[in-house]
């Protein structure tokens, strides 16, 4: 078998997002030409002689020290949401759900701020985030199957609903006795979310978890489509169900809770893009995992050069995206319908 | 010698909370036969099936290949029984194509995608049924027949012997209730074995080679279809009149209304 499609759809998609990166690398508040750049290469690289060496620490500064951080953050936290997003909604068959929705975010927010308030460091922000980024998904599926016993699609997302307004909740708590002068403004500018931030060695410890969870799930793809016709079928077609679901979930969580960790609540990414790249390509897993995960990736550099080029201030990403997704969410879910009944 | 069932289910009980449903269940399926399984609503029909694909457990045994269904996984399972669902409903819109390929998930490795010769499986399948210029269209799209033969197709893209099917002409209309167990008989002539609930009688007896009535959890009656449904056994069953008539050398079984004011 040829995966011609396949391989059609992912490599217009990465070639968008490489452009995208390029256009994010060099152009912005400071624009830099690229024969500059390309000078500043051959000066670097070749070691030939420049005339305008001077420049040349600025250009360096700008983009290995505020662009190219942010811009890889941002295409790792888009990739790992809409990822996620799209495993969430195989794993729960609920086309509705999505890390925001589960309350996956706003665990994992409690958790990460629980995490800067007992520790500095960084793993253990990172783990404490996760574990409750896990436990908020637990709760809202133990929310979801405790009114009815079969799996229903409202019923998650209310379960979802509770539970992350439960740590939206907790989370106050932490910032009510938060140090109003220094820990709570870190934490508020934090969860409205922002790349602006990024270090590179940060980014590199984080890309590693996401980037093995992201792997892990375009690998289990082939699995998500049988979980999404149901753990009868699944099993008949001879699944292991319950391995699959909790490596899926596990991964799923990691993956969003990373990003939160990062830049905050980034919200409408993990139920949006899913949904566009279904009504593009169709549903297969096999191609809408890794599409998510580069469409995704690409959504969010974008919503970050808007953010950033957009006004003479900058708007906090989690803002934009949530400004951004709301109104493509309605014009998915008009046009949706169709394709889940 | 004795033939050995392919699936042989021995002394079955189960219970759902405080509720007995199926207690001492003894069914033996060999090679070949079609076997209906009839019975009303509620009496353990669709649980003796989810039973024997050990997506239920209850207590006795059921051997598979001679082995003891706690030793098989899913997976092998799958090797063996094709699962025809009553209806499928997902809220993510597949091909058809993607369907069938879904039926060789048993036979791929972990991390394998399906291959060249996957595809060529599912294609022959889909052409075995009749239905592979519906290869690109969209499952939710199709009618419930196409559907219910999708399945069909992707059953047998698993390569296995043993198709269960519970109430496969639920919801169909009257011209693919009967295309669908014509093609359900051509299938078992070519040595598929079915096991299938049905509330049809009159469907059990014209496609059948045995047939096993269940009431109140436990097997009232197991034999040739002419022997099983009876006039008696209606009446005993489903509480209504019905004749039995022979035409064009069946047997058929016709019901009568009965005077009620």
């Amino acid at each position: 078998m040829n995966y011609t499609k396949e391989i059609k759809y992912l490599s217009v998609a990465m070639l968008f997002l490489v452009l995208l990166a390029l256009f994010s690398l060099f152009w912005g508040q400071y624009d830099i030409e690229i024969s500059t750049f390309m000078n500043y290469l051959d000066y670097k690289l070749f070691l030939n002689e420049q005339s305008d060496t001077q420049s040349f620490a600025l250009i360096e500064n700008i983009i290995f020290n505020i662009r190219l951080p942010r811009i890889l953050l941002a295409i790792l936290i888009g990739a790992a949401l809409a990822t996620s997003g799209a495993v969430f909604q195989a794993m729960f068959v609920n086309p509705l759900v999505s890390p925001g929705i589960l309350g996956v975010l706003a665990g994992a927010s409690f958790g990460a701020a629980l995490g800067m308030l007992i520790s500095e460091h960084w793993y253990i922000v990172q783990i404490v985030a996760f574990g409750f980024g896990f436990i908020s998904v637990g709760f809202a599926v133990l929310i979801g199957s405790m009114v009815t016993n079969s799996r229903s699609t409202v019923m998650l997302v209310l379960g979802g609903v509770i539970s992350g307004s439960l740590f939206t909740s907790l989370l106050s708590v932490i910032k009510y006795v938060a140090d109003p002068y220094s820990t709570l403004p870190a934490i508020v500018y934090w969860l409205m979310g922002s790349l602006a931030m990024a270090q590179l060695n940060e980014v590199f410890l984080v890309a590693i978890p996401i980037l093995i969870s992201i792997t892990g799930m375009i690998f289990m793809s082939k699995y998500f489509d049988l979980m999404s016709l149901g753990d009868e079928e699944a099993k008949a077609l001879g699944v292991n169900v319950k391995l699959i679901r909790i490596i899926a979930i596990i991964l799923a969580t990691l993956a969003s809770s990373l990003s939160v960790v990062m830049a905050g609540i980034i919200g409408w990414v993990g139920l949006i893009i899913p949904h566009i790249i279904r009504m593009a390509v169709g549903p297969s897993h096999r191609l809408l995992i890794p599409l998510s995960a580069i469409v995704g990736g690409a959504f969010l550099l974008l919503a970050d050069a808007i953010s950033r080029l957009a006004l003479s201030v900058e708007i906090p990403i989690g803002i934009l995206t949530s400004l951004i997704g709301i109104p493509i969410f309605i014009i998915v879910l008009k046009n949706a319908r169709a394709a889940w009944n | 010698m004795e033939l050995k069932p392919l699936i042989d289910v021995k002394n079955l009980h189960f219970s759902y909370k405080t509720h007995k449903i199926l207690s001492g269940v003894d069914l033996k399926l060999y090679k070949g036969e079609v076997v209906s399984l009839l019975g009303p609503n509620g009496c353990g029909k669709s649980t003796l099936i989810k039973l024997i694909l050990k997506l239920l457990y209850g207590s006795g045994d059921i051997l598979i290949n001679d082995k003891t269904i706690t030793n098989h996984s899913h997976r092998d399972i799958a090797s063996y029984i094709a699962y025809i669902p009553q209806y499928n409903n997902t809220p993510f819109n597949y091909s058809v194509m993607e369907m069938v390929l879904m039926g060789r998930i048993s036979k791929l490795g972990f991390f394998a995608l399906a291959s060249a010769n996957d595809y060529e499986v599912a294609n022959k399948a889909l052409q075995k049924i009749g239905i592979w210029h519906l290869k690109d269209k969209a499952f939710g799209q199709l009618s419930g027949g196409q559907k219910q033969m999708v399945l069909l197709a992707r059953s047998i893209a698993q390569e296995v012997n043993i198709f269960i099917m519970d109430e496969p002409v639920a919801g169909l209309d009257y011209g693919n209730q009967i295309r669908l167990l014509e093609l359900i008989n051509e299938l078992s002539a070519q040595g598929y074995t079915f096991l299938k609930t049905t509330h049809y009688p009159d469907h059990a007896l014209l496609i059948s080679s045995r047939v096993v009535v269940i009431n109140g959890g436990k097997i009232i009656a197991d034999g040739a279809p002419h022997k099983v449904i009876t006039k008696e056994m209606i009446q005993d069953v489903y509480s209504i009149n019905a004749d039995i008539i022979t035409h064009d050398s069946h047997k058929r079984c016709v019901p009568i209304f009965q005077k009620t004011i």
